[in-house]
C-alpha cells in the first residue's frame, strides 16, 4: 500500500511538471492557428477583455521594471486585460533560448535594432501591420523605424530612447579646479591632460557588465568615431564597407585606449578597466574619486543615494562635445517585436510605441524615484507631455531634439555575433592589454558573417 | 488571470492521466495482441498491418508531412488492416507477392498524394539510380557476409526499396518537385516494401506460438527503449546532424565537416603557436629540477629497500609536484579554449583527487574527524553559480589608494605592507623563525629515533618558512610597490590577468570538488581489511610504508572512479566560467564558447560542432569506466 502511494505521488509530481513546461505551448498554439486578418481589425477595447499578453524585455531593476509594469498596468486595467511584464539582465542570450526552443514571449523590447533585423529576417518575429506602422511614423523622430526595417517590412515599434552622448562630471572638483565645460573635443582633451597635470583624476571608467562585457568601451568608439569621421563614415562602418581592420577605425581604437592608460587619467573601482562594472563608476564620480564619466542618459539610477544630478547639482552633465559645428549625438533605445499574431498583442504593441505610453512611464517612474529626481527613462516621442520630465531630462529631450545628426548604437546594428559579440569581447582583450587593437580588430573582422 | 491556472492545470492532469492511460492501454493490448497470434493469425495479422499502417501514416502526421491527416491515416488504416487479413487468407506465394505489392502500392500512392508542397522531391534521376544501386550492393554485401542464406528475392525487394526511398525522397531537394512525381516515387516505394512483406508466408503453428513467445521481450523493452531514444538518441543524433549544417537557424544548409575545420583553426579555440615560450618560463625549469629530486630521491630509497625505484611519500610528492609545475608551465603559454579546458582537466583532476586523498588518509580514525570532513564537503552543497559569485567576492582588487575589499587581496597587500615595514618585517622573520627552529627540532628527534619521513617532512615544511624569512628580509613580499620611496599598494588581479586567472577559477572547482574525492575515498580506505594493516604494522612497516604499499593498491579502483567522474565533470565546466568571466580575458571553456555560439551569436552548426566534441571528449572516459565496471563483474563471477 505503502509502495502504491508513492507511485501516486511520483505520478502527481510528474504531472505538476509537465504542466508547468507545457503550458507556453499551448500558447503557441492557439497563436498559429489565429490568422493575420482577423488581429488588425480589432481594436475595440471591448474586444481585449479577459485576455493576456507577456512581455519580455532587459529592463530588470526595480525602477524600471516597475514602472514599466505600472505603465502597462493603466493600459490593462482600462480594457479589463492582463499584461505581465517580465525584465531580464541577460535578455540578449534568454531572448535566443526562448525564441529558439519555441517559447518566446507575446512581445520582447529588444534593445538593438541589428538583433530585431536577425529575428525579423529569421521568421521569429511578425511583421508590423500597415496600420501600426502609420501610427507609429510621425510620433517618433524621422529615420526611427527605417532603423529596424529590411526586407520591405518594419519588424518593430519604437518604445523608448537613451542618449548616449554625455558626460556626466562631479561640479565640485569642477568649482574646485577652476574648471569650465568643454565645448569641443579638443577641449575635453585638454581639459583631462590639465586634470592630470593638477592631480586629479580626470575619468571614469569600467567596462564590465556579465555577459556584455565589452559594450561601454564600443559606445565611446561609437561616440568617438561619430566625432572624428561623421556620420557618412559611421554608416560604412555599420554596414561593414568599412571594416574593422581599417586604419582609421583602429586608430580611434587606439587612441581611446591611449586616453584610458595615460597614466593618472582613469580611476577604475574594480582595480582594471575591464573588472570594473559599469554601474560601478556612480560611487567614486560622487565621491570625487574622479571628475568625469561619459554615459548615456540612464546613468542617473545609478549614483548614490541622497547624490543630487541636474544643473547646479552634485552631479552635472554636458554633451559629449564635438570636433566641429555640428551636433552629433548617439542615441540607442528600445523596440518592441511582436511574436503571436492576436489582437490583444497589436493593442499593447501600440500603446508601447505611443505618447500616452512614454508620458505614463515617465510619470510612474519619476514617482517610484521619488522628489524630482531623474528617473533614468527618455523618451524621443515627439507627442508626449514633457512637463513630467524634470529640467536635466529637459535637457536630454533637447538634446535629442536638436541632434544634427543622430546615429544609433552602432555595436547593437550589427549582426549579433558582432555587435553582441566579437566587438565586445574583443574590444575587451583590447582594453585589458590581453591583444593589440590591430589583433583584437582584426579578429572582429573576421567574425563578420560572411552572408 | 484566475482560472486560467487552475484551468490549465487541470487540462495537463486529465492529459498525463490519459497519456498514462493509453500508455498502459498500448501495453497491455501489445500483449493481447501478440497472445493472438497462435489462435486466431487472421486477426492478428489484420491488426498488425492496419497498426503498421496506423503508425507509419501518424508519423507522417506528427511531422506534418502530409494534408488532411486525419482521414488519411484512417484509409491507410484500413488499408493495411484488410491487407494483413487478405495476406492470411492465402498461402499462394505469387498471390501473396501481389497482394503485398498492391497494398504497398495503394499506400504509397496515398502519401505521394497527400504529401506536403513542401515535402515534395525534386525528380533526380542520378540520385535514384545511385540510390538503388547503393543499396542493393548493401543489402547483397550482408547476403553474402551471412552465408547467402536468405531468399534472393526477399534482399532484392527490401534493400531495393531502401535504396529507392532514398534517392527519391532523402538525397533530392524538397519542396521543388510536382505531384505526379510523389505519387509515382511514392508508389513505387511502398510496392517494393509491400512486395517484400508479401514474400513471407504464413506462419505454421510452431512459428505462430514463437512469434508470440519472441515479442514479450521486445514489449517490455520497448517503453524503455523509447524514453532512451528521446532523451538521449535522437537528439544526440540531431545535435550531430546539426554540427554539419551553417547558416541562421530558419534557413541551415548542408556543409558537412566545415564547423569542425573552424574550430580547429580559429586561433582563439586552439592557439598552438607560442609552446615554445615554455622553455622560457621559470615553472617550467623550476618543474624539472622538482622531477630530478624526485627521481633521484626514488633512486637512492629504491637501493636501500633493494627495488629499482622507491614508492613513497617522499619521491612521489616531488614527482607529482614537478608534473604539476611541467604542466602548468605548459597551459600557461597555450592560449584558446581547447588548452584552458585541458588545463582545468589536469589541474582540477589532480587537485582535487591529491587533496581529497590526502585529507581521508590523514583524517582517518584521528579526533575529529567527522567535523572536520564536514567542513571539507560542505562546499559540496553550494552551486557552482553561487560558489562563483562567492569567490568572485574574494577575489576583488580594488585602486591602489582605496582599502582593499576582497579578502586575498586585503591579506596580500597587508602582507606587503609589513614587508615593506622595518619593523614589522623584523618581527614577522624573527616569529617565524622560532617556528622553524621548532619544526627543525621536531625534524632532529626524527632523526635520533631514524623515521627518515618526519626528518623529511620537518625539511619540506621548513624550506617555504626559511624562504618566507628571506623575503620579508630580502627584496620583499606581497602586494606593495616601492614608488618613489612610498608604499603603494598592488593588489592582484585575479580574475583578468591571464594566462593565471583560469587557475583562480580552478581554484572553486576544487574547492567544491575537494570534498566529494575526500568523502568517496574515506569511505574506501575504511574498507580496507584492518588485518592486512595489522599485519603489515607487526612487520614493522612504517606508517608511510602502509599507505603506499597497502592501502594505495587496495583503493586503486575508487580513484579511478573518482579520477574519471572528475574528468568527466571538468571537462563540462560552464557556471563558474560563465559567472566569474564570461570567457573573457582568454579563459573560454568549451561549454561557455557553446553557449555563446549557439545561443548568443544563434550559429547552430557551429555550437553543436563544440558540443559534439565535448561529447566526443567526454566518450573514452565514459568507455574506460564502463569497461572497468564490467570487469569488476566479471571479476565477481
Amino acid at each position: 500500500m505503502k509502495r502504491f502511494r508513492s507511485v501516486v505521488i511520483l505520478l502527481f509530481a510528474f504531472a505538476l511538471i509537465v504542466a508547468a513546461c507545457s503550458d507556453d505551448e499551448g500558447d503557441s498554439g492557439e497563436a498559429t492557428t489565429t490568422t493575420a486578418g482577423e488581429s488588425t481589425e480589432t481594436t475595440a477595447a471591448a474586444s481585449l477583455e479577459g485576455t493576456a499578453v507577456t512581455v519580455f524585455g532587459p529592463e530588470s531593476s526595480d525602477n524600471e521594471a516597475g514602472a514599466m509594469q505600472d505603465a502597462l498596468n493603466i493600459f490593462a486595467e482600462a480594457n479589463g486585460m492582463t499584461i505581465t511584464y517580465t525584465g531580464a539582465r541577460d535578455f540578449s542570450d534568454q531572448i535566443n533560448a526562448q525564441a529558439a526552443g519555441g517559447n518566446p514571449p507575446d512581445i520582447a523590447v529588444f534593445p538593438q535594432p541589428g538583433k530585431v533585423i536577425d529575428f525579423g529576417t529569421q521568421g521569429f518575429i511578425l511583421p508590423i501591420p500597415a496600420e501600426l506602422v502609420d501610427f507609429s511614423r510621425p510620433q517618433w523622430p524621422g529615420g526611427t523605424l527605417e532603423t529596424v526595417s529590411a526586407l520591405d517590412e518594419v519588424w518593430a515599434l519604437p518604445n523608448k530612447t537613451d542618449l548616449k552622448s554625455v558626460v556626466w562630471y562631479n561640479s565640485q572638483i569642477f568649482a574646485d579646479g577652476g574648471y569650465t565645460v568643454p565645448t569641443t573635443l579638443d577641449d575635453l582633451w585638454a581639459l583631462s591632460t590639465q586634470m592630470i597635470a593638477d592631480g586629479v583624476t580626470p575619468w571614469c571608467v569600467g567596462i564590465e557588465s556579465g555577459p556584455a562585457t565589452g559594450w561601454a568601451f564600443t559606445d565611446w568608439m561609437e561616440d568617438v568615431t561619430l566625432r572624428l569621421q561623421g556620420p557618412d563614415f559611421y554608416d560604412q562602418w555599420v554596414a561593414n564597407e568599412v571594416t574593422f581592420d581599417d586604419e582609421r577605425v583602429q586608430e580611434i581604437g587606439q587612441t581611446i585606449i591611449d586616453i584610458w592608460n595615460t597614466p593618472g587619467n582613469t580611476f577604475a573601482a574594480g582595480g582594471t578597466i575591464a573588472a570594473t562594472p559599469f554601474g560601478d563608476n556612480g560611487e567614486p564620480l560622487a565621491n570625487g574619486d574622479c571628475a568625469m564619466h561619459r554615459q548615456a542618459s540612464f546613468f542617473a539610477a545609478f549614483f548614490p543615494e541622497g547624490t543630487t544630478v541636474g544643473p547646479g547639482q552634485q552631479i552635472d552633465t554636458f554633451y559629449f562635445p564635438s570636433a566641429d559645428d555640428t551636433r552629433p549625438v548617439l542615441t540607442a533605445g528600445t523596440y518592441v517585436s511582436a511574436f503571436r499574431d492576436a489582437p490583444e498583442v497589436w493593442a499593447v504593441m501600440q500603446y508601447l510605441t505611443s505618447a500616452e505610453y512614454s508620458t505614463e512611464r515617465q510619470r510612474a517612474q519619476a514617482a517610484r524615484v521619488g522628489g524630482g529626481a531623474n528617473s533614468g527613462y527618455l523618451s524621443a516621442n515627439l507627442q508626449q507631455d514633457l512637463s513630467v520630465y524634470n529640467d536635466l531630462e529637459k535637457f536630454f529631450v533637447e538634446t535629442l531634439q536638436n541632434a544634427d545628426p543622430a546615429r544609433f548604437d552602432a555595436s547593437d546594428l550589427m549582426p549579433a555575433a558582432v555587435g553582441a559579440g566579437s566587438f565586445w569581447t574583443e574590444g575587451t582583450s583590447a582594453v585589458n592589454g590581453d591583444k593589440t587593437v590591430a589583433d583584437a580588430f582584426a579578429a572582429i573582422q573576421a567574425s563578420w558573417p560572411s552572408s | 488571470m484566475d482560472g486560467l491556472f487552475d484551468n490549465r492545470l487541470v487540462i495537463t492532469i486529465v492529459g498525463v492521466v490519459a497519456a498514462l492511460g493509453i500508455s498502459a492501454i498500448v501495453f497491455v493490448g501489445a500483449n493481447r495482441l501478440f497472445d493472438l497470434a497462435p489462435r486466431k493469425w487472421s486477426i492478428f495479422s489484420a491488426l498488425i498491418g492496419g497498426g503498421s499502417a496506423l503508425a507509419f501514416f501518424g508519423l507522417l502526421w506528427g511531422n506534418r508531412l502530409i494534408n488532411q491527416p486525419v482521414t488519411t491515416t484512417i484509409v491507410a488504416t484500413i488499408i493495411g488492416a484488410a491487407a494483413g487479413y487478405a495476406l492470411s487468407l492465402t498461402s499462394d506465394p505469387r498471390l501473396h507477392l501481389g497482394i503485398g505489392a498492391l497494398a504497398g502500392a495503394v499506400l504509397g500512392g496515398l502519401i505521394g498524394a497527400t504529401l506536403k508542397t513542401s515535402t515534395r522531391p525534386e525528380f533526380d534521376p542520378v540520385a535514384l539510380v545511385v540510390g538503388v544501386v547503393v543499396g542493393l550492393a548493401i543489402g547483397f554485401g550482408i547476403w553474402a557476409v551471412r552465408g547467402r542464406t536468405a531468399s534472393v528475392t526477399r534482399v532484392a525487394l527490401f534493400w531495393g526499396a531502401l535504396g529507392w526511398v532514398f534517392g527519391a525522397f532523402l538525397v533530392p531537394d524538397l519542396g521543388g518537385g510536382d505531384q505526379a512525381w510523389a505519387v509515382i516515387a511514392a508508389t513505387i516505394g511502398g510496392a517494393l516494401f509491400g512486395a517484400w512483406v508479401g514474400t513471407f508466408p504464413n506462419p505454421d503453428a510452431n512459428a505462430r506460438r514463437e512469434i508470440a513467445l519472441g515479442s514479450r521481450k521486445y514489449i517490455f523493452l520497448t517503453p524503455a527503449l523509447a524514453f532512451i531514444a528521446m532523451t538521449l538518441i535522437i537528439p544526440l543524433i540531431r545535435t550531430g546532424f546539426l554540427s554539419l549544417q551553417s547558416g541562421p537557424p530558419v534557413d541551415l544548409s548542408f556543409t558537412g565537416l566545415t564547423n569542425y575545420a573552424d574550430i580547429f583553426t580559429d586561433p582563439t579555440i586552439l592557439n598552438l603557436e607560442n609552446w615554445t615560450n615554455m622553455f622560457t618560463s621559470q615553472l617550467f625549469w623550476a618543474g624539472v629540477v622538482v622531477l630530478i629530486i624526485g627521481i633521484v630521491v626514488a633512486r637512492i630509497s629504491g637501493q636501500r629497500t633493494g627495488e629499482g625505484f622507491g614508492i613513497n611519500g617522499g619521491s612521489l610528492s616531488a614527482l607529482a609536484f614537478g608534473v604539476i609545475l611541467l604542466g602548468f608551465a605548459f597551459f600557461a603559454v597555450m592560449r584558446g579554449t581547447i588548452s584552458n579546458n585541458l588545463w582545468w582537466i589536469f589541474a582540477v583532476t589532480l587537485f582535487s583527487t591529491g587533496a581529497g586523498l590526502a585529507v581521508a588518509v590523514l583524517a582517518d580514525r584521528s579526533r575529529g574527524e567527522t567535523i572536520a570532513k564536514s567542513f571539507i564537503f560542505m562546499p559540496m552543497a553550494i552551486s557552482f553559480v553561487g560558489a562563483g559569485i562567492i569567490w568572485r567576492f574574494m577575489y576583488i582588487a580594488r585602486p591602489e589608494t582605496k582599502e582593499q575589499t576582497g579578502v586575498l587581496n586585503s591579506i596580500w597587500v597587508q602582507i606587503g605592507k609589513w614587508s615593506a615595514s622595518n619593523t614589522a618585517s623584523i618581527i614577522i622573520a624573527l616569529i617565524l623563525a622560532v617556528i622553524v627552529a621548532g619544526i627543525l627540532y621536531i625534524g632532529w628527534t626524527g632523526r635520533q629515533a631514524r623515521r627518515s619521513s618526519v626528518v623529511a617532512g620537518a625539511i619540506v615544511a621548513a624550506l617555504p618558512l626559511i624562504w618566507l624569512i628571506y623575503r620579508f628580509l630580502g627584496p620583499g613580499i606581497g602586494g606593495v610597490e616601492i614608488v618613489d620611496g612610498v608604499a603603494v599598494a598592488s593588489p592582484i588581479f585575479f580574475l583578468t590577468e591571464s594566462p593565471f586567472n583560469n587557475f583562480w577559477m580552478m581554484v572553486v572547482f576544487i574547492w567544491i570538488q575537494t570534498g566529494f574525492a575526500m568523502v568517496i575515498f574515506s569511505a574506501a580506505i575504511k574498507g580496507v581489511p584492518a588485518d592486512l594493516t595489522e599485519a603489515a604494522g607487526i612487520d614493522g612497516a612504517s606508517e608511510s610504508q602502509v599507505f603506499w604499499r597497502i592501502t594505495v593498491p587496495s583503493i586503486a579502483p575508487t580513484i579511478g572512479v573518482v579520477t574519471t567522474t572528475l574528468i568527466v565533470t571538468v571537462l563540462k565546466v560552464f557556471d563558474i566560467p560563465k559567472v566569474m568571466t564570461n570567457g573573457n580575458f582568454d579563459t573560454q571553456v568549451l561549454a561557455n564558447e557553446m553557449w555563446q555560439r549557439a545561443f548568443t551569436e544563434l550559429d547552430f552548426g557551429l555550437g553543436s560542432a563544440l558540443a559534439f566534441i565535448l561529447f566526443l571528449g567526454v566518450l573514452p572516459v565514459m568507455w574506460i569506466n564502463i569497461r572497468r565496471m564490467q570487469r569488476q563483474r566479471e571479476a565477481v563471477r
